[in-house]
């Protein structure tokens, strides 16, 4: 008789590292240590690094469990992390998120070090966002310390969070789409390229930079007896330099991006928002438990109201900019339910990696019970093109129970500047014809005419 | 195109960079050290800030 194969799910992105892996069991992640890890994972527990890191909130705390569910010869525990209520991936990330997560993993190694231990890796994916803060998650990427040797995840470091880090703060573009691209990180030879030429004159970015990417070009596997005078001094000042070059980077929020000023420009502004935050609140009254995902978020106005009652909403735009301040918001603020991200809903993040399954897809991470579009589908149908039965089954995706979505007319004033130089937007576009079509995915609960504005707030369940 | 990259193990090529970043960076932290030691000479008794001792 053959044995029944137990169902546990190996995760997709968790493959590279022979110490371990994740999988899922009983609709938990787990991550199960290897024999050939146990050395290093014992000195992670009795070193006294665990629990400094897990007292200062820098990595994710587990608990071991002693079953090992794979059957695995190479079984040595099976721990169970907390478990994060979204991932997130760097290509999602806003400037100071990702600039945070630089410094974390920094922190980190520093920590490590002073332990005796050292990062064997250096990815940005070791970072996931949890209670509005950077943790590190790989608990299998710390190894025992060799202080002749150099940092093996420099390159790695350098290439996934500082180099994206430069390319924003010297051009003051976006780096998202890049890193979707560049999973593993830009290398150094097309950082040097990419750089404008005053940036040579700072001394960090000709050490981290061109230095590397011109070593890097004419390589020859390095001759170890030349490495191995490194020292913990030597690193301690490189942590020091890769910290003191990232701290003072900064992408300014002066220029105007395309939502950063949109509440506060309108005409209708105060008003507006008053009357609109009114029915919102009535809409969304009774409904706060699992996950609510605000699109469209804007300045997290409306994502701020929804994580009053819940501390599991996930607020995502595709300007950049308006991430980023909603992120540096909450860090300094009480609020810490919301998780903001860079997502353009008319082209989000795909599934990327190893046979299309290491990094999922947006809609394969974004399901929520709840989702709330406010202000979003005048964008999406006259702007974008896109039908408004496609909308609503985009919509009907991503949503489990609820939609609250706001239907903007086109004789609104911010649909007719949409529309000021092209006819050639899906019609009819109205009331009658935004209804018809999302029923055909949801059951209109209520409906509201915001006071003195043509716009009217939904609300809807999914059929 | 970089080839020879594919065949080094990830650590050999930073590794050679890191021993010159080093020196530089010894070099350029000895010199740093005694600037603060000369500054902190003449300003005596008032309290330089203090490093980052959060780690």
């Amino acid at each position: 008789m053959i044995k029944e194969k137990t169902a546990y799910q190996h995760h997709p992105a968790s493959f590279k590292d022979p110490s371990g892996f994740v999988f899922k069991a009983n609709g938990k992640y787990y991550r199960q240590v290897n024999k050939s890890y146990s050395e290093d994972y014992d000195l992670l527990m009795s070193s006294g690094l665990y629990k400094e890191l897990i007292d200062k909130k820098l990595l994710i705390p587990h608990t071991e469990v002693n079953e090992n569910f794979n059957d695995s010869p190479d079984w040595y525990k099976t721990l169970l992390p907390e478990q994060l209520p979204f991932i997130s991936y760097p290509y999602e990330w806003s400037f100071d998120e990702l600039k945070d997560a630089a410094l974390l993993t920094l922190r980190v190694l520093k920590i490590s070090v002073k332990h005796g231990m050292i990062l064997k890796d250096g990815t940005s994916f070791n970072i996931q966002f949890y209670e509005g803060k950077p943790v590190f998650i790989d608990t299998l990427s710390f190894e025992k310390y060799d202080d002749s040797k150099p940092w093996i995840a420099y390159r790695q470091f350098c290439e996934c969070f500082l180099f994206p880090l430069y390319i924003e703060h010297y051009h003051k573009m976006d780096v998202q789409k890049l890193l979707s691209v560049y999973l593993e990180g830009i290398p150094a030879s097309t950082i040097a390229k990419l750089l404008p030429a005053r940036a040579r004159f700072k001394l960090s970015v000709w050490l981290h930079v061109y230095l590397q990417a011109s070593v890097n070009s004419n390589n020859k596997p390095t001759n170890k007896a030349a490495t191995a005078n490194f020292s913990k001094a030597k690193l301690l000042n490189l942590i020091e330099s890769l910290q003191s070059a990232i701290k003072p980077l900064h992408v300014k929020t002066t220029i105007q991006s395309t939502w950063n000023n949109y509440y506060g420009e309108t005409i209708l502004s105060k008003n507006y928002l008053d009357a609109k935050e009114k029915v919102f609140r009535d809409f969304v009254s009774d409904i706060n438990d699992g996950r609510t995902m605000d699109v469209g978020c804007n300045d997290g106005y409306f994502s701020k109201i929804l994580a009053e009652k819940n501390n599991n909403v996930i607020a995502v735009d595709f300007d950049t900019q308006c991430v980023n301040k909603l992120y540096l918001d909450i860090k300094s603020g009480e609020t810490k339910g919301i998780l903001p991200f860079c997502i353009d809903l008319t082209n989000p993040s795909p599934a990327v990696g190893f046979n299309h399954a290491e990094r999922q897809s947006f809609a394969e991470r974004a399901k929520a019970d709840t989702v709330t579009a406010l202000a979003l589908i005048h964008h999406i149908v006259l702007s974008k093109n896109v039908p408004l039965h496609d909308v609503a089954k985009m919509l009907s995706d991503l949503t489990r129970q609820h939609l609250v979505i706001e239907f903007v007319p086109i004789t609104d004033e911010k649909s007719q500047q949409l529309i000021a130089n092209k006819t050639n937007y899906h019609k009819p576009y109205d009331p009658e014809a935004f209804e018809n079509n999302f029923s055909d995915f949801f059951e209109i609960e209520k409906k509201q005419i915001i006071p003195s504005t043509d716009r009217i707030l939904y609300r809807m369940k999914k059929r | 195109m970089k080839f020879l990259l594919l065949y080094i193990d990830p650590g050999s090529g930073s590794y050679l960079v890191q021993m010159i970043i080093a020196g530089v960076l010894a070099g350029l932290f000895y010199f740093k050290n005694l600037w603060l030691r000369v500054k902190a000479f003449f300003s005596k008794g008032k309290k330089d800030d203090a490093a980052e001792s959060e780690d």
